[in-house]
């Protein structure tokens, strides 16, 4: 985690305002259009790449794989949230990479507490509460870095990312429960780490 | 749990992403809401699950490549297209002049053997008379009538052999009819089996066969290695 990511100036991308129109093209095979979406979408890929990973390169290797994977994909692309169909196949490009690395599930990023993310100032349209909120997402991917991967995982796929519990099973090959029991196990451990910054999270 | 009285933490987690589970267990509602810490810890849960959601994108730390190695592909395929066409012309003109070579090689000794077996009806007896007498080595009593009948033993049949010829003419009774029939239908016949049985031994002991074909397969790989790396409109 020695490499900062830069937060996007929102928080996540919104879908473009013709994307139904370049997805069609995209889809039949132009080229032009599949770059524009995945130029739109990479941020979104590429964070959810970084969460589960926890390095710099490994997060754009595997973004670089999912979209090779959504151009060839791209054809038999049938509708949907066209972001939730490229996070999918950027999760499980993302979740190749551990699993080529073979990494212990329950071992937590590298160094959590030194390399942990230090995020840059969003792009402030109220200081004051751009900071609050910048301080909120440092305190919170340094909490998340710390959980054991498997944690981790489904807690980036479900909470950060929306996938349903089905989906996070199938992903990681997991058993339903499984997969809900390291969750609420999950929130419980940030829940913990996050104790000295609780009025940060509270609404 | 410090506290027996108060359900597990997982359930409160459960409650506050909405499991069904979880919202359908009256024992867990009811303690929830007359349980002020319970209550808290589900509505913590609860904003930590926003504040999740709401987590930014994230630039990537170098520019990537939107188009990496899909594009590349292509670009391979035409590389070995265009190799393939720098090689099409020598690999065609070296397996036509195989091809040629070996047909002339292979051709010459056919139309000698055509030659000898239109031209040489008396010769074809005594030569005739030579086969019947290896052929003697399977069917004696056989093959020394039908080798005068027939009068159409040639050359290629003494070098293949009575080995294969005699139990061919044993059971093919019609031979002798056919035999008799005519001479020119004979010769036709028998010339037809001794270009085939010279070509056959001729494969043997020759070498121009073999550089036929390679000369003729030379041409077909180039050729198909052309059409299949040519690079196409999709």
């Amino acid at each position: 985690m020695a490499d900062p990511p830069a937060p996007t100036t929102g928080t996540r991308t919104q879908p473009l305002p013709d994307e139904a129109a370049v997805i069609a093209r995209a889809s039949g095979g132009d080229r032009m259009a599949f770059t524009q979406l995945m130029e739109h979408y990479q941020s979104a890929c590429y964070g959810l790449a970084w969460r589960l990973l926890g390095d710099a390169d490994q997060a754009a290797d595997a973004t670089q794989d999912a979209f090779i994977h959504a151009y060839r994909a791209m054809a038999s692309y049938r509708g949907g949230i066209f972001r939730s169909w490229l996070l999918r196949i950027t999760a499980n490009a993302s979740y190749d990479i551990l699993r080529r690395q073979q990494r212990r599930p329950t071992s937590p990023l590298p160094d959590p507490e030194e390399g942990s993310p230090e995020l840059p100032d969003l792009a402030a349209v109220n200081p004051v509460a751009e900071a609050t909120r910048s301080e909120m997402y440092r305190h919170l991917e340094r909490a998340l870095a710390r959980l054991p991967e498997d944690q981790r995982t489904a807690i980036v796929l479900c909470d950060v990312y929306g996938m349903d519990y089905n989906e996070v099973a199938a992903m990681t090959q997991s058993a339903l429960g499984t997969v809900k029991s390291r969750i609420h196990r999950g929130r419980l451990r940030l829940r913990e780490l996050l104790a000295e910054h609780r009025e940060l999270f509270t609404r | 749990m410090l506290n027996p009285n108060h359900p597990d933490p997982e359930r409160l987690s459960a409650l506050a992403s909405g499991d069904t589970d979880a919202t359908a267990d009256a024992a867990l509602s009811d303690h929830v809401s007359t349980c002020e810490h319970c209550t808290a810890l589900v509505e913590e849960l609860g904003a930590l699950r926003m504040s999740l959601a709401d987590l930014p994108d994230l630039r990537p730390h170098r520019p990537l490549r939107l188009l990496p190695e899909v594009v590349e592909e292509p670009s391979r395929v035409d590389r070995l297209g265009g190799w393939a066409r720098r090689i099409f012309a020598p690999v065609l003109t070296a397996g036509a002049a195989l091809a040629m070579v070996g047909l002339i090689g292979t051709t010459v000794p056919a139309l000698d053997n055509l030659g000898v077996g239109a031209g040489a009806e008396d010769a074809a007896t005594e030569e005739g008379e030579v086969a019947a007498t290896e052929e003697g080595e399977v069917a004696p009593d056989r093959a020394a009538p039908r080798a005068d009948e027939s009068g159409g033993a040639e050359p290629g049949a003494l070098n293949y052999g009575g080995g294969a010829a005699a139990p061919t003419e044993a059971v093919m009774p019609l031979q002798s009819g056919r035999d008799l029939d005519g001479v020119t239908t004979g010769q036709l016949g028998d010339d037809a089996d001794g270009e085939r049985l010279s070509v056959e031994t001729a494969a043997e002991r020759s070498p121009w066969p073999m550089v036929l074909f390679t000369g003729v397969a030379l041409m077909v790989a180039a050729a198909l290695l052309r059409w299949i790396l040519a690079p196409r409109s999709s």
